[in-house]
């Protein structure tokens, strides 16, 4: 669920132009290799309804550790892949600073923390996977593990930044920072369970849809009726 | 691998997070949403908080900006428009096997 939340104008200009640029070359790049590579349409099938659902969910405010929202980008990477889960970052942020959830100025720096979610879960599944782990935990860990790789990339891209009109020197703005990444560890907890129940539901119904059998060897009917 | 290891990692990644969760949440001032804990956090600095970890009584709502901001209808609107062209995408692909002849990629 990391996010970033403050107003437009609390980063300096220069930490809002590198993190911009890191992030339009973030993009940048997934583009060229989904040009250079292609995607399945199957996958971008799949993105649209990520995008939808981890939108949606990003504006609700649960009430739990005082107030918090989920992000679903550990899902959406296990799902759509690191290539687009870094897309679905891009369009849920969009959509969401337009709405004032998120500052605009922002925009490249949850840009980076969100599909950092997305691709360190997508890879974190793979591994566990091909080390014989079962879906439930494998995809839960991988989640969690995403979800606190966006956690620290935002703790450390606010502490890099410095906030404008903070009264914190740079210790003590690593200190609260790191209280908001603790949290943000707690709740990737939350997102990690729920992930790992709606991956194993898929793995059972649908296990083309999470890699784990060929879509063009998915059984036939057997044509063999009560 | 054997399932207890599995699970077993599980669990020790759950409980230390939710051990630096519990720090995180009483640390930046406890029973905040999210948006005035960060503020509040990054302008003052942390401080012990208190307050319930779960508030059923709140239930879940629409984020600050959206809800105060009078822009629930465009949410919907957005949210609408991207689950039905999502299903839409996924429907047809599942029915058609693609956008065009085969599985082609995407020029």
């Amino acid at each position: 669920m990391a996010h970033i939340h403050l107003g437009e104008g609390s980063f300096p200009l220069w930490a809002l132009v590198l993190w911009t640029t890191l992030g339009v070359a973030l993009v940048g790049a997934v583009v060229y290799r989904i040009r250079k590579g292609g995607i399945k349409t199957h996958q971008i099938a799949l993105a649209g309804i990520g995008a939808a659902a981890s939108f949606a969910i990003f504006q609700l405010n649960i009430p739990v550790w005082g107030g918090i929202h989920m992000n679903l980008t550990g899902l959406v990477g296990i799902l759509a892949g690191p290539l687009l889960g870094a897309l679905i970052a891009l369009v849920v942020n969009i959509f969401s600073a337009a709405f004032g959830h998120g500052a605009v100025g922002l925009l490249g720096a949850n840009t980076l923390v969100n599909a950092s979610e997305a691709i360190v879960a997508y890879y974190a599944f793979k591994t566990l996977m091909g080390i014989d782990w079962d879906v439930f935990p494998a995809s839960a860990s991988a989640a969690t593990l995403g979800l606190s790789a966006g956690a620290f990339l935002m703790g450390a891209i606010i502490v890099i930044s410095g906030v404008n009109g903070s009264a914190l020197p740079r210790g003590d703005l690593t200190i609260a920072v790191a209280g908001l990444v603790g949290l943000n560890l707690g709740v990737a907890v939350i997102e990690g369970i729920l992930t790992g129940f709606i991956v194993q539901f898929l793995a059972s119904v649908r296990p083309d849809l999470v890699g784990l059998a060929d879509r063009d060897t998915k059984e036939e009917p057997t044509g063999v009726t009560a | 691998m054997q399932r207890w290891k599995q699970y077993g990692g599980l669990a020790g990644l759950f409980v230390a997070f939710l051990a630096a969760g519990y720090w995180g949440f009483t640390a930046t001032g406890g029973a905040l949403p999210w948006a005035k804990r960060s503020a509040k956090a990054l302008q003052r600095g942390v401080q012990e908080g208190g307050g319930s970890l779960v508030d059923f009584g709140r239930g879940i709502v629409v984020a600050g900006p959206i809800r105060k901001g009078g822009v629930m209808l465009e949410f919907g609107a957005i949210v609408l428009v991207l689950v039905v062209l999502g299903i839409g995408l996924y429907v047809y692909v599942d029915r058609y096997g693609g956008f065009e002849d085969g599985e082609r990629p995407v020029r």
